[in-house]
């Protein structure tokens, strides 16, 4: 307002030429932009580039780094270790794309379903969540010890089958036992994202489903799933990036262990950098997981411009 | 409500905030750099209120009083996090003046990136090779110059709950055959024979092929091995992993093999306390808080050397290991003042023995003592530890700790691969072969620490 104003009293001989006027104002604009670029250039791009840098050098995490070209790539390629590990973030990511996915849509569709109490279920779901993940893990460790847990509790009562049952301790249990885990943290999250999704469908099409005989079934398929489509992309999306970066409940849980069951990328290049001292190849190591978000990411973006509603 | 600001008062302002900030980051940088100013920095790896302000009280004032014009500044870092937290400060051209190490096989990676100031000088001017164990300075030495001070001394020991041997009618074991008599007795009777599991510390695995290459295959051959004569794939060391391998599958060793991987230190420790286990192999660092695990049973507790699996081996023989290093930070403001309180903080025998009593484990220096050294407060079992280690390793008496005489990533290949010989993914040959493999790898490229000669070799 201040600047028309301003032109309108000095009149078109005093009016800054058009270009000059769009200068300014990109100048200004990037200069507002300033701080927040500087912190990415600082925290984002500097690291990133650091990280592509070290990951073609023999690195130890201190002292100088010699350029070795493509050697940790070449190494990477042959790590079984590793591919055991992306083995296990494919099954994270297969069980987090449906357990949590299934039982978010189940627990927003019934909550989508009630007036009473349903402030009280949305936190109740959400709590977990915003609970800190060392806690969480603390909680389940002792849950699912094999002496003092719910097993053992089940066993003074007449139900054995669990008792005994070392859920972290075992290889077959240790990866969906940590993912159980996680599951139970961040499906609550995803209940709330479905229920608001949900609660944005037009009634008006279940109506008019159920004029057409639609039953609940048929009203779920054919009315709320292409209703919630753009949330549920979103939800794959983000638990497919989600599922490849896990670490914090396999560290903490299980550290990777029993001998490896439940490695995953996160925690192996964790022990790469910080346990091996092999910084340079850790850094290559991150690089190829980012690899592949990315690959996932771009397979997104060309579906949505092949027309899909993602 | 809003003033407006003309593009040259924003750049001028924009302008003059740089400058601020970029100044002032390099006053702080210029004034946490340069030295000499009196100022030492200092990490300690203490936990707990005790023990810090034990550290406070007695060990950083009256420094401070009998150097005046030092200021001590010290902080508690987290154990498991120091050495990640030195490395990143490291890495920034930061980090305290005196920096802890895990152990001398991880204070060599700073030496050669030339992170750490030699102490000749200091040692000369202290004493410390009159003050000190020999053998503990020879392993911060680095091609003859001296650049660590080993500064918490740990053993594997075999803690027992001695209230339940006694109603049992039972006795620490000396041999292997006692020892397998003693855990068949005990499983026997639902009792677990040895309290174990690395659910909280899967690194800790590492404590067992520690001990089973010390009692069963012996120092002398350890010696061998980690000097290059003979390989890590000899029958001597697979059989040892091979005998482990066995009493875990037994059930020997936390119950069951899937929950040796999954139990707890608290919940193995509370076995030990009520009974539910008859003993436990771990480091000396346990004398710290065995006590609070028997407080609720009321039990009494004791240790015993771990006895030798195979004859020839010394009966008491302790397996050294080096819990952390003190060096001198390459770029240490005032290392004159950070080498003085070195050696306060470790070559003073009475001072150290005043500590070791009132904070047990959280540091043992590696000093001459006999028992009569200790004060009169300090619990038995723990001055008798602490003669013992001392005065049968000044006789050559020792064995080696993994995590101290193995390279790091030799030890780390021990830690994560034993867990697969224990599943069966691999074999105790198939394991000893890949250390092998790792172990000339490292030695190739220097990493393997200074091996001192036990007495028997």
């Amino acid at each position: 307002m201040a600047q028309s104003t301003a032109d309108s009293t000095a009149g078109p001989a005093k009016r800054a030429p058009a270009g000059a006027l769009k200068r300014r104002r990109l100048l200004t604009a990037w200069l507002f932009m300033i701080p927040l670029l500087a912190i990415n250039v600082l925290v984002i791009l500097g690291p990133s580039v650091a990280t592509i840098y070290y990951s073609f050098t023999d690195w130890s995490g201190i002292g100088p780094a010699e350029f070795v070209g493509l050697e940790n790539y070449r190494e990477l390629l042959a790590d079984g270790d590793f591919w055991i590990a992306m083995w296990h973030n494919v099954i994270w990511t297969l069980l987090f794309l449906t357990v949590p996915i299934a039982m978010g849509l189940l627990g927003a569709f019934l909550l989508s379903q009630i007036q009473r109490f349903q402030i009280f279920f949305r936190i109740a779901y959400f709590i977990p969540y915003v609970v800190a993940s060392v806690v969480n893990a603390a909680l389940w460790q002792n849950l699912l010890d094999p002496d003092r847990g719910i097993g053992s509790a089940l066993a003074s009562i007449g139900i054995p089958f669990l008792d005994g049952v070392s859920f972290f301790g075992s290889e077959r249990l240790a990866l969906p036992s940590v993912a159980f885990v996680n599951i139970w943290a961040w499906w609550g999250f995803i209940v709330l994202l479905f229920l608001t999704a949900l609660q944005s469908v037009d009634h008006e099409l279940y109506e008019a489903a159920r004029m057409d005989g639609a039953g609940r079934w048929q009203q779920f398929v054919n009315v709320t799933l292409p209703g919630i489509r753009p949330t549920f992309v979103f939800v794959v999306l983000l638990t497919i990036i989600n599922s490849l970066l896990v670490f914090d409940y396999v560290y903490i849980i299980t550290r990777g262990g029993p001998a490896g069951a439940s490695e995953v990328v996160g925690t192996l290049m964790w022990k790469q950098a910080f346990e091996r001292f092999e910084a340079g190849y850790a850094a290559a190591m991150g690089l190829g997981l980012s690899f592949v978000s990315g690959v996932i990411v771009l397979i997104f973006v060309f579906l949505r411009r092949r027309g899909w509603e993602v | 409500m809003h003033a407006e600001i003309s593009r040259r008062q924003f750049l001028a302002t924009g302008g003059r905030v740089a400058l601020g900030v970029g100044l002032a980051g390099s006053v702080l940088a210029g004034c946490g750099g340069e030295g000499g100013s009196g100022q030492i920095t200092y990490w300690s790896n203490l936990e707990g209120s005790g023990p810090q302000d034990y550290f406070k009280k007695n060990i950083e004032k009256p420094f401070e009083k009998a150097n005046k014009g030092t200021d001590l500044k010290v902080t508690f870092q987290p154990p498991d996090e120091m050495d990640r937290l030195v490395r990143t400060a490291l890495q920034g051209s930061e980090g305290p003046d005196i920096i802890m190490t895990p152990g001398p096989a991880y204070a060599q990676e700073y030496i050669d990136a030339n992170l750490f100031a030699e102490l000749d000088e200091y040692s000369n001017e202290y004493k410390w090779e009159d003050k000190l164990l020999g053998w503990a300075l020879d392993l911060g030495r680095y091609e003859d110059k001296l650049y660590a001070i080993p500064y918490q001394l740990q053993t594997m020991l075999l803690y027992y709950n001695k209230t339940l041997f006694e109603d049992k009618g039972m006795l620490p074991p000396k041999d292997r055959d006692e020892l397998e008599s003693m855990a068949e007795e005990l499983q026997g009777q639902g009792i677990t024979p040895f309290a174990a599991g690395i659910g909280d510390d899967p690194a800790a695995i590492e404590w067992f092929p520690t001990v089973f290459w010390n009692h069963y295959s012996g120092p002398d051959a350890l010696y061998q091995a980690l000097t290059g004569e003979i390989p890590f794939s000899d029958p001597i060391f697979v059989d040892a992993i091979e005998l482990f391998h066995n009493y875990v599958q037994k059930g020997w060793f936390g119950g069951s093999q899937e929950r040796f991987f999954s139990n707890g230190f608290d919940a193995l420790h509370a076995d030990l306390g009520d009974g539910k286990a008859g003993t436990n192999i771990e480091g000396s660092w346990f004398l710290a808080t065995i006590e609070d695990f028997f407080t609720d049973s009321g039990d009494a507790w004791d240790w015993a050397p771990l006895p030798p699996l195979r004859s020839g081996v010394p009966a008491e023989l302790y397996e050294l290991g080096i819990g952390s290093t003190l060096s001198l930070n390459a770029r240490a403001g005032d290392a004159e003042g950070a080498a003085s309180f070195i050696d306060y903080l470790v070559a003073d025998k009475k001072r150290a023995a005043e500590w070791m009593a009132a904070v047990p484990s959280a540091f043992n220096a590696p000093l001459p003592f006999t028992e009569s050294d200790f004060p009169a407060s300090m619990d038995e079992r723990v001055a008798r530890q602490l003669a013992a280690l001392s005065q049968a390793t000044n006789k050559g008496n020792f064995g080696y700790t993994a995590w101290t005489f193995w390279p790091s990533k030799s030890d780390v290949y021990i830690q994560e691969e034993m867990q697969k010989v224990l599943t069966g993914d691999i074999t105790a040959n198939e394991f000893c072969k890949g250390l092998d493999e790792q172990f000339t790898e490292d030695r190739k490229e220097g990493a393997v620490p200074k091996i001192i000669k036990p007495g028997s070799a």
